[in-house]
């Protein structure tokens, strides 16, 4: 792995040599990056070549799947997130992640965001009222649904659902959120959107998104990783990569030449 | 640690703990009750039992008898059974898109599946026992083909909603006829499935105690005679364990560990067959 | 046939040189078309019989039961009394025990198969669930007569000597509950019978629930945890809202099992006409009448009545089944929108 300058803030994630196995399938050869804080850090290649399997160890969901597991370190602010002791509930709380398709609780509105909250404050009616209008507007979303907060979460349109579960996640205020190709159910109009929120939350959160559409990744990151069967190629500023990329393989793949 | 979390983490890990009791719990009793069949049942099974009829009591005996019985009746209500299911079944897959046909068979379909199999004894004994004025092996046989249908109908629904379109399609653009296509393109597809779907009818009824109770009724002799009272392992062995007499309870036993064998060899058999053969999977 | 065939199908070459210097047969389609017209008759005949057959049940229960349902009118569903020799029949008694057992068979039940069902689909190591859920069914399959039998040799002795004596000490003398818990402990009656059928219904309805538990998309799931939720609360406030009307479809299957069981409860229910609150006093269910009475029964008024009693638990769980049906339905419905 080349970087040309190294990232002059301060890392979020420090992976050092992260590899990854389904049973005995290694699905991730040794891996080190430095995702920055407060930026958005994208991850692309072809299906398959790990992107969301790296993305799944940074709040370790994977070990909900007997016969995954990672080898390495990841430094999450100078602490090892891969330790057996971490407690993971915990961890998860500090990750909010969001997925390829919306998955709004069975639940009212309300009640989708205010869950996350409940699950380690304790705020009384008011404070929790508040802090699901501030969520619902970061997310972009408050002034649709202001009127329905108690009618199920599951009615509202695929953009709005994705939302929704954008305001769930920040929320219990992680530090981080994962994004796993968070728009490839969704249509243009709802996708700009997000990725408008996307560009907004960077200010607060450090975000790792998985996206498999190169001019989304070219749009909304500042640093870009490229794998390739489990293998990082390239990691560098976005503009980096995908003006002057170091490697042939990632300007085939940019490029479209791929495969 | 936050104290809230504490707490969270103390009814996760009492929850969890109370499941696994409940496993404990539920597999106590069901291990419990396959060792006392199998501790009581194994010192009644010999040869003794395949080779001879029911006794009177105080005398011994085997249950030959029932045992025919129950195997001739089983294999009449399969016969008469899987054709009238496969076929309704695959009108309800291949040709009830339309109409109100085809969705009121199938909810009808999955009541009878689950309707208490002592009705069914009723209902044979109404139209059939009382107008030929006789318990018989018949009366039996049609009160078994009852319950076979509606499982044999929806495991061959099932099965043949698997069968890719595209299979079909294939086949119509040959110019082969309708009838063609679902007898020899989907029912062959499907045929693992469907096959495991009489194997499970089978087991279902090679238990079933309460249809035959008022329509085979009993028989203490050997006897081939459909048109008479006919044995069958369950009702004999129902009187031989409700009797005061030992050998007619150690048979009892004994006939009970065949029966539950006999199920559970053949569910394992369809389960079986189902994975290694079913292309469709 | 067969010659015709062949050109259908393009198998034999000659015959389709043949077919191509004359494309249309217009006798063999013709009789192409017959042949699918018969097919599609039987099987829709078929189908059409399925649906006879339930009313064919309705009817012949009505029409046999017929001369009780003239003779008590609507009193036979309030009296109490069983009485051949006087020929005064009532259904209270039967459709109490059947009412009750079942009852009880779902309140021990739902808690233990819900708690396997969790174990099943959230806990249990990977290598456990297969064979674990395997055994399960299998266990759902064994016939019912044997749940019977083990209950009348094993479990009633043991039951009346270390378990009753027990609870009449500790609870006979509540207010109130207390009548549940009276009289002798004889072993068999209705609670044996209860306990006896819950035993029997847990691999039935944990069967169903894991089934239904698995329908919810793994996605969904790992939202919550990645919320920092338990496995608890992920099972508490979004597996179990999600699958809510599955689950509940899944113990009314159980309870439509549980109220028409015959064998399980004829052995153990102790078969007596009386109505008595205790749950240890033996009583009756209509499918245990009906097993031991029906084929003995004098007079054409006790048939009847037994019949009678039959339309009855049909009809209870005829309305069981089709709402459990039609809440399974609605999950799968909300399944093929989600997906």
């Amino acid at each position: 792995m080349e970087t040309t300058e190294r990232p002059p803030i301060r890392p979020k994630f420090s992976i050092h040599n992260l590899a990854f196995f389904y049973g005995s399938f290694q699905a991730l050869k040794p891996i080190s990056l430095e995702i920055p804080e407060k930026k958005v850090t994208a991850i692309i290649g072809p299906s398959g070549c790990g992107k969301s399997t790296l993305l799944r160890t940074l709040n370790r969901m994977y070990e909900l799947y007997p016969g995954q597991r990672a080898a390495g370190e990841i430094l999450m602010d100078g602490e090892n997130i891969l330790d057996p002791g971490q407690d993971l509930n915990l961890l998860r709380a500090r990750i909010g992640m969001l997925f390829q398709k919306p998955t709004p609780f069975p639940m009212s509105i309300f009640d989708n965001i205010a869950f996350g909250i409940k699950l380690y404050e304790k705020p009384s009616r008011g404070v929790l009222a508040d802090r699901v209008e501030w969520a619902l507007r970061k997310a972009a979303l408050w002034n649709e649904v202001k009127d329905k907060l108690q009618q199920s979460g599951t009615g509202l349109s695929g953009g709005q659902q994705q939302r929704l579960c954008i305001a769930r996640a920040i929320a219990v205020r992680p530090q981080v959120v994962l994004l796993d190709e968070p728009c490839s159910a969704l249509d243009p109009i709802s996708t700009a959107r997000i990725e408008e929120l996307i560009a907004e939350l960077k200010q607060d959160y450090t975000i790792v998104m998985v996206t498999h559409n190169m001019q989304q990744a070219a749009r909304v990151s500042d640093y870009t990783a490229y794998l390739y069967l489990g293998e990082l190629i390239e990691f560098d500023v976005t503009d980096t990569i995908f003006l002057k990329p170091r490697h042939r393989q990632t300007e085939d793949y940019i490029t479209g030449r791929f495969g | 640690m936050n104290p809230l979390y504490r707490r969270r983490r103390i009814v996760n890990a009492f929850n969890l703990g109370v499941s696994m009791l409940a496993v404990a719990f539920g597999l106590f009793w069901l291990a419990w009750l396959l060792w006392t069949l199998v501790d009581r049942g194994l010192g009644a099974v010999s040869l003794h039992m395949f080779t001879h009829t029911t006794p009177p009591p105080g005398s011994a005996g085997g249950l030959l008898n029932a045992i025919f019985g129950s195997f001739l009746m089983s294999a009449l209500a399969t016969l008469i059974g899987t054709p009238v299911g496969v076929l309704a079944g695959t009108y309800l897959a291949e040709f009830g898109s339309r109409g109100w046909l085809a969705p009121a068979t199938r909810f009808i379909n999955d009541i009878l599946l689950s309707a208490p199999s002592i009705i069914i004894g009723l209902f044979i004994y109404a139209v059939y026992v009382t107008q030929t004025r006789h318990f018989s092996g018949w009366a039996g046989a049609f009160a078994l083909s009852l319950i076979v249908i509606p499982v044999v109908l929806k495991t061959t629904e099932n099965m043949l909603r698997l069968v890719p379109n595209s299979l079909r399609e294939a086949a119509a653009a040959l110019g082969a006829p309708q009838w063609k296509i679902v007898t020899m393109v989907t029912w062959r597809a499907a045929r693992a499935g469907i096959v495991t779907g009489v194997l499970l009818a089978v087991a279902r009824i090679s238990g079933e105690t309460a249809p035959l109770l008022f329509t085979a009724l009993n028989n203490q002799f050997w006897s081939a005679n459909m048109n008479a009272p006919m044995a069958n392992l369950p009702v004999v062995i129902f009187q031989f364990a409700m009797s005061p007499y030992q050998d007619w309870q150690r048979l009892a036993w004994g006939g009970a560990l065949l029966i539950t064998l006999a199920v559970l060899a053949l569910n394992i058999l369809a389960r079986v067959l189902f994975r290694e053969k079913n292309p469709l999977r | 046939m067969s010659s015709v065939s062949g050109t259908i199908c393009g198998v034999d070459t000659a015959a389709e040189s043949r077919t191509a210097s004359r494309p249309f047969l217009p006798g063999h389609h013709k009789r192409q078309s017959l042949y699918d017209l018969l097919f599609r008759g039987a099987t829709r005949a078929f189908a059409s019989l399925v649906l006879a057959l339930l009313l064919g049940i309705l009817l012949s229960l009505v029409w046999g039961g017929w001369p009780a349902i003239r003779a008590f009118g609507w009193g036979f569903l309030a009296s109490a009394e069983w009485n051949p020799v006087t020929e005064r029949f009532g259904a209270v008694v039967p459709v109490y025990g059947t009412l009750v057992t079942s009852f009880i068979a779902l309140l021990i039940g739902i808690p233990v198969s819900f708690g396997i069902a969790l174990f099943l689909t959230e806990l249990a190591p990977v290598w456990m669930r297969r064979p674990l859920g395997t055994a399960v069914e299998l266990l759902a399959g064994i016939p019912s007569i044997i749940y019977g039998m083990w209950g009348l040799f094993v479990f009633a002795p043991i039951f009346a000597e270390r378990v009753q004596p027990w609870l009449i000490e500790h609870f006979g003398s509540l207010p109130f509950a207390g009548v549940l818990f009276g009289g002798a402990p004889q072993g068999i009656g209705v609670l044996t019978a209860g306990i006896i059928l819950a035993i029997m219904v847990i691999p039935f309805i944990a069967s169903v629930m894991r089934d239904v538990f698995e329908l919810v998309p793994p996605m969904l799931k790992e939202s919550a945890y990645a919320l920092g939720a338990t496995t608890w609360e992920v099972m508490w406030h979004v597996v179990l809202p999600y699958t809510r009307i599955g689950a509940v479809g899944g113990i009314l299957l159980g309870l439509g099992r549980a109220l028409g069981e015959t064998m399980a409860v004829t052995f153990v229910i102790g078969n007596a006409h009386r109505l008595n609150f205790s749950l240890f006093a033996p009583g009756n269910s209509i499918a245990s009448a009906l097993a031991n009475e029906f084929t003995e029964a004098v007079g054409e008024l006790h048939s009847a009545a037994l019949i009678e009693l039959g339309l009855i638990l049909f009809f209870i769980t005829y309305c069981v089944l089709a709402l459990s049906k039609l809440l399974l339905s609605r999950l799968a419905r909300m399944e093929g929108q989600q997906s």
